[in-house]
Parts: structure tokens; sequence; C-alpha cells
């Protein structure tokens, strides 16, 4: 108990003895210098059930919990049923001088350890707490599943004395400079560095509730935030014995290609790293050094400035950093669990009946929350920002596997993400027009100015020269931002954002698909040349998930020409769409992939190895491309995103034909295969893809998590448990609901927001609870649609509720 | 002072051995001696010895044992052995003698093929193919690393099998280099690049030795050479140009 620093305390001071009348007057002045210190202090009666169960909520909401909370007195012992207290450390009720004396030195202690500015303690729940890989040879991959973000900047768990750093350390949004031709994302100069005189150890603890990054060790213990309220903000503290722990290290390279121009003033250290567009990082920090006893202890307070255009100069920072010393850490880190506990309000994920799918779901969920700011505009790269891989290029991943999770638990983020598709419409314009084609063609990679930055070829690991055709080709990332965006207005139930700001969106990927498409001889509009989501096929015509969303698209897009009095234009799309081949080949019940792909030789996954597996890789290029193998969802991904603009009944067929061919060499396929074998009525077997999906990352399945987090496949992750296990189809006015849980799992809970109103959906094997706090239509199954007035409602889900396949809202 | 033992017999292939174990000398800094078991006349030894100005220890007593102690002598980093395995014209993997010390002794050792030339050019490329985890990657890092002190480019070969074969690669045409790099970083941070292939390991790497014009190969193995084990190591050794460098993994 001693050890631990408490963060509240709750009293039962009721029960005291007149006898130590004396030492309760000096347990209440503790009490009051503990207030004053920041911690959170209670005094309640342990009979007033309903004000403990209060505090203890309160306490969650400013994200205390369990072994954050200290709390004294037998009988609040009894109070165990309060989740938030159930792990809370007890002390009894003292009843003579020796326990009043054991209970002032608990609280002088608690003193000293904020006077110190001692490490402060996580509450060490297993259900949210991450243990990262400790074996040294995993340290790239440990730095990357250890990122704290907040969204605009992100910073690696990389252990403080491990140097120099050989993956960037901290990255921030939208900041790219050119490497080669190609931008990438600046590396922001590091300023987690400690100086320690020996190799150390130690676990590393990633509290995913509080958004901290423990780590101890015999040596040394160090805390991180990256600050959730305070976006320019970042504080470590870190405490170690003092012939082991030195001075702060200097601020230092991000990487060694990214020099930095340092600035020192008395008790500040500044540094900054230019990008080639004339923008810049510039990383400013203050140290405070102590020694309790044989311990030297470091507070390291820091902020950042970052600007594509411009570098922020030295006043700036240090403005900032004056504002942040004021503010102190501890107020830093009270604000920064606050922030997490209201993020995690409308975002948080339950799974009963395994734990280790509720801690996988809540990791993905914790770094989608991580990824993306929730005001301006974002930029979420492939990796988000923990790690450098693909540059931070902007693929497909952003729009149609990470948005749709934010729009329903962040959806501030998600619009930030639509407004950066905005505000590269001028550039996507052009790129239409410089082909000769109307409207707006997205770039399949995009970075800061909106222009393509796939890259056109790459240097093998032999030095070979392989071309990239992906850019050239892969266009459905036209009708993707377009879903995307359709897609956050039904989460958030904002008509106006389509009618507004996010209009051309659809109308000029619209316009695009109008212009792109040929009609030819037979009288059907075709899309040649192309590469849909199954990149093992390159140049193929009439991709049939290129041409539905095509279709999907000019659909969409005519009925809000219509609105906006365009009804010529939207005549002319809705024709196109109507004749757009689509590959259903009525005989077989099956959509052809593309024109030709029933030719190809027959060759089934298992004939191969066991999925996963890079198939192209193991067989090569030549021998997949003539096969039926396919890299991930393609035909099945339309069943996932479009279901309305799909043949009824055409789920069932497709998804156990491509099922068998599909290698998931792509991270982003095994989610989706989730959520549409939930939707098939096959839990069970569903719960194979998705574990893929959740030990992705964690198991470093693909290799390549040293270079960030695959964060499409985390919105993967989130939609399979929401459209595929709990079966949310969000509706124009109502919110679908058919759950599909796994006999492994007892219960699926779901905290989002539905027409900006918070919904707590929680899915049984034979009913689901709803709480909310504004009236809400719901369909539960292929029932009918029934109102759910606050706080909520439980709902049936026997056979009679039941669906083979998701109903289209 | 370290040493660096040339076994040589009176084969032709002993010259090679002499000139392999000269540039080897000049790779890790050691000095050559010579070391012959007599089993009759010993003037072609002596001869070769003398032209490279190398001393020799003529050993008396049976070969596999004679040779085995010469390796394992205090101050000895390494050895090279002539793979002797041409018997009635047939090329086979390695020779009784040669794994028998393989299979023994605790130190690097150099094994010759029978029909290479005389190495008369510096190594300055070496090939280590390595699987990946700690058993295969330890002997190159503890082992071969600390040997070399000349200015040489370490050239890692992994070779993906339908078993090892990465289970998900997003963008292989860029996903593979971020592979290698991470490969490296656990395995082999000391080395210059990686090569990637799949396939048959053995004859991917007798593929990229000449491909990458390699001057050795090197492998780390289990010493244990029964029916169905190092299987690797025997293809590699029966269709190898180069000079195979085998380390004990321990």
């Amino acid at each position: 108990v001693d050890a631990t620093r408490f963060e509240a305390i709750i009293v039962d001071s009721s029960g005291w003895s007149v006898a130590a009348a004396g030492l309760e007057e000096a347990l209440r002045a503790r009490c009051d210098d503990l207030r004053a210190a920041g911690m959170v202090v209670h005094d309640v009666d342990s009979g007033d059930a309903a004000a403990i169960a209060e505090i203890a909520a309160s306490l969650a909401a400013r994200g205390i919990t369990g072994r954050l909370i200290a709390v004294v007195g037998d009988k609040l012992a009894g109070h165990g049923d309060v989740p938030e207290l159930r792990r809370a450390v007890h002390t009894p009720t003292p009843d003579d001088d020796a326990g009043f004396d054991s209970l002032i030195r608990l609280l002088d202690h608690q003193l000293s350890l904020r006077a110190d500015r001692r490490v402060p303690a996580i509450d060490d729940d297993p259900s949210w707490v991450v243990p990262l890989p400790t074996d040294p040879v995993m340290d790239r991959v440990s730095e990357a599943l250890g990122t704290l973000a907040n969204g605009w900047v992100g910073v690696r768990g990389r252990r403080e004395d491990r140097q120099p750093a050989t993956v960037s350390p901290m990255l921030v949004s939208g900041v790219y400079t050119d490497a080669d031709g190609q931008p990438r994302l600046l590396a922001a100069p590091d300023w987690t560095t400690l100086t320690v005189d020996v190799s150390t150890d130690g676990s590393q603890l990633l509290d995913l509730r509080s958004g901290l990054l423990l780590r101890r060790g015999r040596v040394l213990r160090t805390l991180r935030l990256v600050s959730a309220a305070r976006l320019d903000a970042m504080g470590l503290r870190a405490e170690g014995r003092a012939s082991t722990l030195g001075h702060p290290a200097a601020l230092a390279p991000g990487d060694s290609s990214t020099p930095i121009e340092v600035c020192t003033a008395p008790k500040i250290q500044a540094a900054r790293a230019r990008s080639s567009d004339g923008g810049g990082i510039t990383v400013a920090v203050q140290d405070h050094e102590n020694i309790v006893g044989k311990l030297r202890v470091i507070e390291r307070l820091a902020t950042v400035a970052a600007d594509q255009r411009s570098v922020p100069d030295w006043d700036r920072v240090t403005n900032q950093l004056d504002d942040l010393v004021a503010t102190g850490f501890d107020r830093l880190l009270a604000d920064h669990r606050e922030a997490w506990a209201q993020r995690w309000a409308n975002a948080r994920v339950d799974i009963e009946g395994s734990p280790g799918d509720e801690l996988a779901a809540r990791f993905a969920v914790f770094h989608l929350l991580g990824s993306t700011p929730g005001e301006g505009e974002a930029a979420v790269g492939a990796r988000g920002l923990s790690g450098p891989a693909y540059g931070g290029h902007v693929f497909w991943d952003a729009d149609v596997f990470v948005l749709p999770a934010l729009a329903a638990i962040h959806p501030a983020a998600a619009r930030a993400m639509l407004e950066y598709r905005i505000g590269r419409l001028p550039a996507a314009r052009r790129a239409a027009q410089a082909v000769g084609l109307a409207g707006a063609r997205f770039p399949w990679e995009s970075a800061a100015t909106g222009r393509d930055v796939t890259p056109r070829r790459v240097m093998g690991t032999g030095g070979e020269v392989i071309p990239i055709h992906t850019g050239e080709w892969e266009e459905h990332i036209v009708a993707d931002v377009a879903w995307a965006a359709s897609e956050y207005v039904s989460w958030t139930g904002q008509p106006e954002f389509l009618h507004g700001p996010g209009a051309d969106l659809v109308l000029d990927t619209a316009r695009y698909w109008a212009s792109r498409v040929t009609t030819e001889g037979d009288g059907r509009g075709h899309i040649r040349g192309v590469i849909g989501p199954d990149e093992y096929h390159e140049d193929v015509d009439d991709n049939a998930f290129t041409n539905v969303m095509a279709r999907w698209n000019l659909r969409r897009g005519a009925d809000l020409a219509d609105d906006k009095g365009l009804a010529s234009e939207a005549a002319g799309w809705r024709q196109i769409a109507a004749s757009l081949f689509d590959g259903w080949d009525a005989e077989r019940q099956l959509y052809e992939q593309f024109a030709g792909y029933w030719s190809l030789e027959p060759l089934l996954i298992d004939q191969v190895a066991v999925p996963p597996v890079a198939a192209d890789v193991l067989l090569g290029d030549a021998r997949v491309r003539g096969s039926q193998l396919i890299k991930q969802a393609d035909v099945l991904m339309v069943h996932h995103l479009v279901p309305e603009e799909v043949e009824p009944g055409s789920l069932r067929p497709n998804l156990s034909f491509y099922e068998a061919r599909t290698a998931h060499g792509s991270s982003l396929s095994p989610a989706i295969h989730a959520a549409l074998l939930a939707r098939c009525g096959e839990p069970d077997r569903a719960l194979v893809p998705f574990r893929m999906a959740a030990r992705l990352d964690l198991d470093d399945l693909t290799g390549t998590t040293s270079g960030g987090l695959h964060l499409a496949t985390m919105g993967g992750l989130w939609q399979a448990l929401a459209y595929g296990f709990c079966g949310l189809r969000p509706g124009r006015d109502l919110l679908n609901i058919d759950p599909q849980l796994p006999s492994e799992w007892s219960a699926l809970a779901l905290h989002l927001l539905f027409h900006d109103a918070p919904v707590r959906i929680r899915a049984e094997h034979d009913r689901v609870v709803i709480d909310c706090t504004c009236p809400l239509t719901v369909r539960i199954g292929a029932g009918r649609p029934q109102s759910c007035r606050p706080p909520g409602h439980t709902f049936a889900t026997g056979d009679g509720h039941r669906h083979p396949q998701r109903t289209t809202p | 002072m370290t040493t660096l033992l040339a076994a040589l017999d009176t084969s032709p292939s002993a010259a090679v051995v002499l000139s392999t174990a000269l540039q080897l000398g000049e790779l890790t800094g050691a000095t050559i001696e010579a070391v012959h078991v007599r089993e009759g006349p010993t003037d072609s030894p002596e001869w070769l010895a003398a032209q490279a100005g190398v001393h020799l220890r003529v050993l008396d007593g049976p070969v596999r044992e004679c040779l085995l102690a010469a390796v394992g002598g205090v101050g000895v980093v390494a050895a090279v052995l002539g793979a002797r395995a041409t018997a009635s014209g047939r090329r086979r993997a390695i020779g009784g003698t040669a794994l028998h010390v393989l299979e023994l002794t605790d130190k690097p050792v150099a094994v010759v093929p029978p029909d290479m030339t005389q190495a008369t050019e510096p190594f300055r490329r070496l090939l280590v193919p390595l699987e990946g985890g700690e058993q295969s990657s330890a002997p190159i890092i503890d082992t071969l690393c600390p040997l070399v002190v000349a200015d040489v480019e370490l050239v890692v070969l992994h070779v993906f099998t339908a078993a090892t074969i990465p289970p998900v690669m997003d963008r292989p045409n860029r996903d593979l280099a971020m592979w290698g790099s991470e490969f490296l970083a656990r395995n082999c941070p000391n080395a210059s690049r990686i090569e990637l292939r799949t396939g048959s390991i053995a004859s991917r790497v007798n593929d990229v030795c000449l491909e990458e014009r390699a001057d050795l190969i090197v492998l780390s193995w289990s010493q244990h050479s029964s029916p169905g084990r190092a299987t690797v190591v025997r293809d590699v050794l029966t269709h190898a140009t180069v000079p195979v460098v085998l380390i004990p993994a321990r």
C-alpha cells in the first residue's frame, strides 16, 4: 500500500472512536493538505450506498479507478459490488492510536510522493492493461504497440535508455517532408531519452484506460503521457538510483536523416526539425530534478508546435512551455486521465467470456481513438501515428476501415478525416482533368497536398526495380471516399453535412464515374483497366467491387443532385448506374470478381497453405495472377459496405465461394470475413478471422508492426464487432441491431454515439439491452421498428427475431 | 594472438585449402598455421606451406583424432578443411574426416569444396543464410562477427518456405523491405543488407551465392548429421562453389 500513489481516498470517518479525537483532527488536516495537492478526498458515511456509488462513478469519469483509490473503513469494504471500487485498496477503520498513526503515516507518505514528484501509479487492471514484449529483439514492435497518441502527436513507446532511436520516436499528424521525391511524415526531435548507466530491464505496461505508459523495473521506473486534454503537451516522470539514472538527456534527432537545430536557454531546451516544404516541428522541454534518498527523480514537461507550411519559432514553444509548467505535471495527468475517461464513455467495448478478445478489442479502439484529432483535418496514414511505414500516406484504409468506427465512437475525429478529403478536392479535380475525365479522382495514396504520392516503382530487396500500378489503376478509392462521407452521415444523423461541406465528396466522385464508365456495344456500362481490393490481379476489367461501388456512388450522387436541383445530371447518373455491368452470374448465384475470373486456374487456398498466407510471396506473382486465389475480400467487400447494392441472398454463396479462395494476405481481410461470417449466422467460425485481426499487431503476424500499427485492421476489428457480431447498421431514422454472438462469449457490449446521442448496446445470446439517453428507434433482427425510450429497454432476440442475412435499412 | 588452422593433405585440393586459409587470415587477422597428419611422404604439404610462408606442423596418429585435437588447440579460432568427398567421381557433401571434425568441434570450420579453384582475391562478401531466431543468429552474432576484422559486406539471406512465409503482407513490393529490415534488426544487426527468396533453402543459397558473387557462405548448424538432420547444410555443401563456414550452434 505504501508504495502506491493513490489519486483518490474515500474515508468513512463515522466509525472513528471518540477516544481518538485528537488524532482525528490531525487526520482531517492531512486530508486538506492532500486535497490541496490534487488528490481527491471524500468523507462518506458507509451506510449511504447511493453516495458511495455516485462517488465511485464520478471518480471513474475522471479516470480514477481500482488501485488508484484507497478506501479507509471496514464497512466500505462491503461495497465491493460497485464495479469501480472492486479493485480499490482497502484499509481498516482505525480503532486505536496505532491504527490512527498508521493512517497518518499513509497520508503523509501520499503527501511526500506528490511533493517529491515521484512516478505516479496506474490502475493495473488486467482487462485494461497490455504488457508489452520484454525481449530486446522485439524492442521496435514494443515501441509501436506502446505508442501514446492524442490524434495530433504520436510518441512511440521506446524505452528511455535505448539510443539512438532506430525508428522515429515521434510523429505529428499531417506534417510531411519529401525524401527522394516521396513525402513521408517528418521525424520530430526526440524528447524521451534518459541517461541511464546500465542496461535496464523492467516491464512496460500500456494502460489503455488512461493512455499512460508505465515502466517498472529494478533500476528504473517511468511514466509517460501524451496529453489527450491538451494536444501540445507531453510529460515524463522517471525515478531510479542516482548512481544509475543520470541527468536528463539532450533533445536528439528523431532519425538519422533529419537534422535538428537546438536552442538552449536557462532551464529550457528546444529543438526543431525542418521539412522540405518549409514547415517543421519544434519541441521544447523543461526538466525538474531532485534527489530523494538514493533516488534521482526527474520530471520532464514537453511541448510541441508544428506546421506543414512554416517552422514554429522558439517564442511560440517557449510560451507554450511556460504555460505547461504553470499547469504542472499532476494537473496535466489528472486532466489527461479525465479526457481519456470521456473518450471511453462513448467507445468502450466489453466482451464477457473472453478476456483475451476483450483486451485485444480495447487495444484496437485505444489506438483508433489516438490516431485522429477531433478538430481541423486529419490525414490518417495506414499506420496512424505509431510508425513511419508507408511514409504516413493516406489510403482507403482511412475511409473504409477507420472512419466508420470513428463515426460511431468519436464523430468529431471522423469529421476531421472528411475535412482532410474536402481540403484535397481541388487536387482530386485536377487529377481527373489530367486524364481527361470529369469530377474528382482521389489518389490511391495521399499526403499533404492531395496529389497522388503512390510510388511508381520501388527497389526490391535485391536491388531490382519493381513497378507499382496501384496509383494508376486502383480507382475504387474514389467511391470509397464518397461512401465514407455517407456512412458518417448514417452514424451521426447529420444530412446537412452532405448538403453542405461534404456535398462535393459525393457529387464530384459521381461525376468522375459518369465520365469513367464506357457504354459499349452490349449496351452495358463497363470500367476497364483497374485493380480491385484483391491486388493479386492487376489491370482487370469490370472488377465487381469497383463497379458496384461506382454504381452506388452514382445513385447516391443522383439522390443528392436531385436535392440540389441538378435533375438532368441526376437522371444521367441513374441511367449509367443502371447499365453498369456488375459481374452478377445468375446461374452460379455468384459475382464474378472481374471479367475472365471464372477461367483462371481454380486453385483453392487449402491446396496451397493454411491462411493467412502471403500467397504471392509463396507462389510468385505470375502463378497467383493466373489463379483464382485472392488476397482479400473483394466481392465480399461489397456485401460488407453496400449490402443494398447486391442481389438478395447472395452473401452466403459468395462467402462460401470466395472464402475458399482467400489467402488473407492483406491485413484488411480477416476482420471483414469475421463480420460477414457473423452476419451469415456463423459467429463461432467468425471468431477465427476475428482473432487473426485481433492478434495481428499484438503477435506481429506481419513482421512489420515495428513500422507502425495496422490501423485499418483495428478499424476492421471494431466493424466486425459492431456490424458483424452485434449486427448494427445505422439507418436514416433507426438503428438496426441483429446480434450473432459466438458461443464462447456470454455478452458483447458496445458504447457508441448514434445520431449524436450516447447509446450502450449489450448483446447477449437471447436478448439485447439498450441504454440510451434520448429516444431511439431500433429494429431488432428482421422485426418491426420499435421505440426505445431513456433510460433504455431490453429486447428478446429469440429465433423469431433472427434473420439469416442482415437486412438492409 | 589467434591462429587459424589449415588442414593440408596430399590431395590436389590442399593448395586450395591453404589459399582459402590465407584469405580467411586476412579476414580475421589470425595467423595461419598449416597442419598435416602423416600418412606417407610429407613433401607435398611441406612444399605448399613453404611456398606460402606458413609454418607447418606435422602430426602423427589417427587422422581424425589428430585433426580434431589440433582444431581444439589453445589460440585456434577456426580451421579450414577440404571436403574431400569426390571418391569414385561422384560428388558427395563431405568426407568422413571433415564430418568427424565438424560434428565434434566447438569452433567454426571452413569446408573447401573439392572442385574449387585457388582463392586469390580477398574475401569481401560473406553470404549468411539465416532462418531467424536466436538459435540460428546467435552463432553469427557471437562467433562470426567478433572474428571478422576486415571491412566486408555481410549479406544475409532469408529463404521463405511454405512453413515460414509471412502470413500477412499487405504490399509485398514495399513490405518485404520493411520485413527484411526488421529481420536484420532482430537477427543480425551487423549485416550490410538482406536478400529474400522463396523456395528450397539450399538451392536458393547456392543461387544467391552465384548472383551475389559471394566469397564465402556462413551457416550455423546443429552438428547432427544423422539422416533427416542438417539437410540444408548437406545440400549446400554438395553444390557450393565457394568455401562454406560452419559454425556450431551451441
